[in-house]
């Protein structure tokens, strides 16, 4: 029974996880075309990026091999740039904007304000794994500062008042036992 | 293959319709400033409504003319009259724009200004408008005017003119041409173009590479995004045309990751190059073949740095090189290669088309022809103007750009970047050279002009800047990674009332330092630090010795207390993100200091209740 019981758990340590070839047969299939030496790593982490909205650590080894260069490179590449990240998204992400328009004109206090509300520092996630604040760099569409984006909406300008109620606004109404106290 | 010629036949019949409308014309400026407010949205409502209403009268979508304050931006043109500029057109005010339009009228409500010389009734022209006065627009010339997914439109403006003049010149002709014409790098550097393109045209390896800078990462400047996303031609053809006098073989359009709109329309230029001949093998028939493509930067300011830019190219972490071996002799993949931002390509077509001596009219002895600005930060007009350079800084800032908001008086510049350093308000005459910025520690950079009020403290902008610098460190040299970090910590406990005057010692050895970074941006990095010491020291030592802020923007220096009851209070504590304003037993609020985070929100619910309060007393309302 006992070697009958390690047979088994071997055996799913060696199955893989749920999704995991699809994953990989897609990746292949994303970066198929793209060739060493001819500026194609990041057409390929950003098809990637598109396809999952992150860059799963599983298709490192797959870039490493399609691009002739090793894992490690792969990863410190990827590490490398803002926009490419590692672990999917939170469902909800609010991106501020960190550029000095927004800066002059109290981006800070949106800042606390929505770290205090979310429950979140900037570029972490929420306990809850609902929230996430991300720090983007300027776009150069100064005359919303101060400004958040949301789900691909730019929210500007902004008050601290307002970004407060924004961020409230993105909560579950609070129970009917709450809201009858 | 088509002649110059023949596709120019072609153009000029695509555009004749807009340029002498038979019927109502509309058109809607689409570029990211206005999309981000609906312009799209109003684009198809517009075009909806003209559609279901049965107005006589054609939409077209356009560019960005520069005037971000008042987008989104519509044009309306009747038949045999100027055009009217509509300003803040956003989907729900397309229905009246389109009743003026439906009763005859092109300047309807809203309308900002004409686009001609006469005004229209009420509606000034547009020569009359501070923003637009004093400009020479130029390089801007097709922006909002042509439609930027339209190569017709381009051609039949002049479009590829220069190129077809190019192919007929020789490459040492091209390079004479442009180096007559004064045109110097505007990517900040101000190293005359046409000797950096007879470095590559005279390397004899092949394959050679253009590249082209579009990796605008400095915070607050987009002058670069507005040429790619309003007039994407005029860039391509500057890189074609620096192909062809270098015999180069492909060129390499390196776009920053947080553009996608200036991506797309670039690709989308390219496209229609290619199936015009205007690009890819044997150009306009002339036997010169050229490949051109756009890579899609992962947000790095450090990729803007031109080596790390070409270490980007090569599928590696964008680490800058050191140099030399410079681009010319060894750069993407150890070929020679150019690299120029993309205001320098886009002056390219302009130069060959009406000649060098037309180009350097404009502007000074040392610095000819024009520069685009993009103005951000406590000003009126936010937006991108095309100016001569030598123009002075005062009239760009406080005339075209109005100036702080109401009742606030200018600070300081910060222009083109993080790493270029203050320059205060009593310098605000000089004129826009990059002479007169280096001579006050700064540097004028790429184009982005940030402005200051009196309500922005510098500590805290510095801390930005350091902080900026640190975080897009690459990672290579100690001065610059662990240097910059260095100084924020500094700054950072200057801001929180723990300054000590030795610190500014510290920071002038931590400056001193940095100097022997391998690329800029180690380098560049406390030159904001360094501005602020000559200019603020004031304000620094007053953070420093008397721990207090003088603008208040410094968090750990004050903290907001309840002055007297008031029946706003109970919004305050309402919005308070932290349970911060509480109301002890007797009904009266106060602000517990433990658990306040300084957001300010209670203090815009209760703006005279509440105070912001440091070892002086309290700021009054």
């Amino acid at each position: 029974m006992f070697a009958n019981a390690s047979h088994n758990s071997r055996l799913s340590i060696v199955a893989p996880a749920p999704g995991r070839v699809e994953l990989l047969a897609r990746v292949t299939e994303l970066i198929a075309d793209l060739k060493p030496d001819d500026v194609d790593m990041l057409k390929a982490l950003h098809r990637i990026n598109h396809e999952f909205h992150y860059i799963p650590p599983a298709s490192i080894p797959l870039l490493a091999a399609q691009f002739n260069t090793t894992p490690a490179l792969v990863y410190g590449t990827i590490d490398f740039y803002s926009e490419l990240r590692l672990r999917p998204p939170a469902e909800n992400v609010v991106e501020w904007c960190s550029g000095p328009a927004c800066l002059l004109k109290n981006s800070t206090g949106i800042r606390r304000a929505l770290e205090a509300e979310l429950g979140c520092q900037m570029d972490q996630v929420s306990i809850d794994g609902k929230y996430e604040l991300r720090l983007v760099q300027c776009d150069g569409t100064c005359h919303l500062a101060p400004l958040i984006r949301y789900k691909g909406k730019y929210i500007g300008p902004l008050t601290t008042s307002q970004a407060i109620e924004f961020a409230r606004g993105l909560k579950p109404a609070p129970a009917a036992t709450e809201a009858s106290e | 293959m088509a002649s110059y010629a023949d596709l120019r036949k072609a153009a000029d019949a695509a555009w004749a319709p807009i340029a002498d409308p038979k019927r109502a014309l509309i058109k809607v400026g689409v570029a990211t400033c206005s999309r981000v407010l609906g312009a799209e949205e109003a684009l198809v409502a517009i075009r909806e409504g003209v559609r279901s209403r049965k107005i006589e009268a054609d939409v077209m979508m356009t560019g960005c003319n520069g005037l971000c304050y008042a987008e989104p931006l519509v044009e309306v043109r009747l038949p045999g009259q100027p055009g009217v500029l509509h300003q803040q057109v956003t989907p729900d005010r397309a229905g009246a724009l389109l009743d003026a339009v439906a009763a005859g009228s092109a300047a309807g409500p809203g309308a900002l200004a004409v686009l001609g010389t006469g005004s229209m009734g009420d509606v000034p022209p547009i020569s009359s408008l501070p923003f637009w006065r004093g400009q020479l627009r130029r390089l801007m010339a097709n922006c909002g005017v042509t439609d930027p997914e339209n190569m017709d439109h381009y051609i039949a403006n002049g479009g590829y003119e220069g190129l077809d003049k190019a192919l007929k010149m020789d490459g040492e002709a091209i390079t004479k041409e442009l180096l007559a014409s004064g045109l110097w790098g505007r990517g900040g550097a101000a190293f005359p173009t046409g000797r950096k393109w007879d470095f590559l045209r005279t390397s004899q390896r092949h394959p050679k590479y253009v590249i082209c800078n579009a990796d605008e990462g400095d915070p607050g400047a987009f002058v670069n995004r507005n040429i790619m996303e309003s007039d994407p031609h005029l860039l391509l053809e500057g890189v074609i045309i620096a192909g062809v006098a270098t015999a180069a073989d492909r060129a390499f359009i390196y776009i920053r990751d947080e553009y996608p709109l200036p991506v797309a329309r670039m690709e989308k230029a390219i496209e229609d190059a290619y199936a015009a001949g205007l690009a890819g093998k044997n150009i306009l028939g002339s036997g010169t073949g050229f490949e051109v493509e756009v890579v899609r930067g992962a947000g790095s300011y450090v990729c803007g740095d031109e080596t790390g830019l070409l270490s980007s190219l090569e599928d590696r972490r964008g680490m800058p090189k050191i140099k030399p071996p410079y681009p010319a002799e060894a750069g993407a993949f150890a070929k020679p290669s150019n690299i120029n931002n993309v205001e320098s390509y886009a002056n390219a077509p302009l130069v060959l088309r009406n000649g060098a001596e037309w180009w350097g009219s404009v502007g000074t002895e040392k610095n000819k022809g024009t520069k685009m600005f993009s103005l951000s930060g406590q000003i009126r007009r936010v937006g991108v103007l095309e100016v001569p350079l030598g123009t002075s800084t005062r009239e760009v800032v406080m005339e075209m750009g109005g100036g702080p908001p109401e009742g606030r008086t200018l600070k300081a510049i910060q222009p083109g970047g993080p790493l270029s350093g203050i320059v205060p308000a009593s310098e605000v005459d000089i004129p826009l050279e990059p002479e007169y910025y280096r001579e006050r520690g700064s540097l004028m950079g790429g184009g982005g002009l940030v402005i200051l009020d009196d309500t922005n403290c510098v500590i805290d902008l510095c801390i930005y800047f350091e902080w900026f610098a640190e975080d897009e460190s690459c990672g290579r040299c100690t001065t610059c990674f662990a240097g910059t970090r260095r100084m924020v910590e500094i700054l950072r406990r200057i801001a929180s009332g723990r300054g000590r005057e030795a610190d500014i010692e510290l920071i002038k050895l931590l400056a001193q330092l940095s100097t022997n970074a391998n690329c800029f941006h180690g380098q560049g990095a406390p030159t904001s630090v360094m501005t602020m010491l000559r200019w603020f020291q004031d304000e620094l030592m007053e953070h420093v010795l008397r721990k207090r802020c003088p603008t208040r923007a410094c968090a750990g220096l004050v903290r907001y207390e309840v002055l007297h009851q008031s029946d706003r209070l109970p919004l305050a504590e309402a919005i308070c993100p932290t349970a911060a304003v509480v109301k002890d037993e007797r009904g009266m609020y106060r602000i517990d200091q433990e658990r306040c985070v300084k957001c300010g929100a209670c203090r815009e619910q209760a703006p005279y209740a509440i105070a912001v309060v440091d070892e002086f007393g309290a700021q009054p309302n």
